[in-house]
């Protein structure tokens, strides 16, 4: 196929990784390492935690390395933060969660080793992990991906992703949903809306989902129905979308667990296009104190109040 | 017949409300007597930074052909800046809400104080008014009448894999 995606530094990168980690686990700098490791299917990979410095040699970064490993340094996931300094693979786009994080004094930069990982791509839901990395495979998020270098991080292997043009995916969707009628625009999310489960497996791989209790599991009073009907589907995006706005890294990680394919993500990448347009403000590119639901200017824009 | 339904639409109005400015504006244009469509429900809050954008939603969803939500002007807010972080919220909020397809001539904003009985009147006329002219706000409520998971399990992959079996 034409449009592959060079991914040959991959190789080096996960050289470089095992390198670091086996080097920061046996001087005691850390005292865990969340990263990817090869999984059963061919190909594949998932998330890993090794304390041990002799299992630094089973730690991968591949096309395959999908999964935004900040969700497993949030509040929800408390074991893992208290054991110490903790050292952790990311490639740019989860980066931004973490720092949106730090932001909402959830982590603090000083209890963490940031190795960063420079992206060429990961794969799609949709591919095989075994397949190769085209314009055709890749995850919609990286066509659109500003962040292939993390910066700021403790470490970062040398290797430089090779850029590639794509067109961009979401952006090209918001516009076309933007261009509709109301109507129109209703009678799609409701067809999208109306195949939600409520398995809440968006929430639980969000980073920022890390409310003890989530206002949608709430019954006294019940702001949301819990039903997987359309009624309560509908109010449950609403909500999670108005939840995350100004917050969400744009990791898609919601998008890609969801079972029944709704784009959610759409959803969130516009409300951050919203919010730089009404605010100039972007997330996960620096730590702030408050984002901007959570703060205000007297100049603020009200033209929509009478 | 026709002439008739529509006659027979009467909005229901719901405004969430501050109890310091709004609320007080409401009801000094009560206490003088002035007229105002009693389309409008008023649900009083301690402040518009209270007001959460899921009671507008839950009031779509429990019927409601338009919804208010008025406040302090900027400067007077009796917690300093309620107001200003309601604001922003319900800016956002609007755009959201947009973009899953309401028709935001339904959701006004406003700031009434407690001396402006005459503009409270005002913004209850307008809105009952437009909501009319609209109809009734059927999207939330068809959606709650729609008892059944619809079940549309037909992406291209389940299909697929279905076909396969
Ligand atoms: S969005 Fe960017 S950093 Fe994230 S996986 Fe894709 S290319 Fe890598
Ligand atoms: S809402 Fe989705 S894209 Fe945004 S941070 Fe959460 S999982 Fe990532
Ligand atoms: S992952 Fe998908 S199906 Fe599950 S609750 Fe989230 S949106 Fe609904």
């Amino acid at each position: 196929m034409t449009n592959t995606i060079d991914t040959s530094i991959y190789a080096a990168v996960t050289e470089a990784i095992q390198g670091e980690v086996r080097r920061i686990l046996s001087e005691g700098s850390v005292s865990a390492v969340v990263g990817y490791a090869a999984a059963r299917r061919k190909g594949s990979a998932q998330p890993i935690v090794i304390t041990d410095a002799a299992r630094a040699e089973e730690l991968v970064f591949s096309a395959a390395c999908v999964n935004n490993l900040a969700v497993y340094l949030t509040k929800a996931k408390k074991e893992i933060p208290k054991t110490g300094k903790i050292g952790i693979v990311v490639k740019g786009c989860d980066l931004k969660a973490l720092v949106g994080l730090m932001g909402e004094s959830q982590l603090k930069r000083e209890d963490l080793y940031l190795i960063g990982v420079p992206c060429a791509g990961v794969l799609a839901s949709t591919a095989q992990p075994s397949q190769e990395l085209t314009g055709d495979t890749i995850a919609p998020k990286c066509r659109e991906c500003d962040a292939r270098l993390p910066a700021g991080c403790d470490f970062v292997p040398d290797q430089r992703p090779v850029s590639i043009e794509l067109a961009g995916k979401y952006s090209a969707e918001i516009a076309r949903l933007e261009a509709m009628t109301p109507a129109e625009r209703w009678a799609y999310w409701k067809e999208q809306f109306k195949k939600c489960i409520k398995c809440y497996a968006c929430r639980q791989v969000c980073p920022f989902c890390f409310c003890e209790q989530c206002l949608c599991d709430r019954n006294k009073p019940q702001m949301v129905e819990t039903t997987p009907r359309p009624a309560g589907n509908t109010a449950w995006h609403i909500v999670r979308a108005m939840h995350l706005a100004g917050r969400c890294a744009g990791c898609a990680e919601c998008e890609r667990v969801c079972p029944m394919d709704i784009p959610l993500n759409l959803l969130n990448r516009k409300m951050a296009k919203e919010l730089k347009e009404l605010y100039d403000y972007e997330a996960g590119f620096e730590v702030r104190e408050k984002g901007p639901l959570a703060m205000y200017d007297e100049k603020d824009d009200q033209s929509f109040i009478k | 017949m026709h002439h008739k339904e529509k006659h027979a639409f009467e909005p229901k109005i719901i405004a969430f409300v501050c109890t310091w400015c709004t609320y007080a504006g409401a009801d000094l244009a009560g206490t003088s007597r002035m007229q105002y469509p009693a389309n409008v429900r008023v649900l009083k809050f301690p402040c518009t930074g209270r007001i959460d954008p899921v009671f507008i939603l839950k009031a779509f969803q429990q019927g409601a052909d338009g919804v208010l939500v008025s406040g302090c002007h900027p400067g007077d807010c009796h917690y300093i800046a309620g107001n200003f972080h309601a604001r922003r919220r319900f800016a956002a909020f609007r755009k959201l809400l947009e973009f899953v397809g309401v028709d935001l001539g339904r959701l006004q904003f406003s700031w009434v104080s407690a001396a402006e009985g005459g503009k409270w009147v005002e913004m209850v006329t307008d809105l009952t008014e437009r909501v009319r002219g609209m109809g009734p706000m059927r999207e939330f409520k068809e959606l709650g009448l729609e008892e059944q998971w619809s079940g549309a399990i037909d992406t291209p992959e389940l299909r697929e894999a279905y076909d396969s079996i």
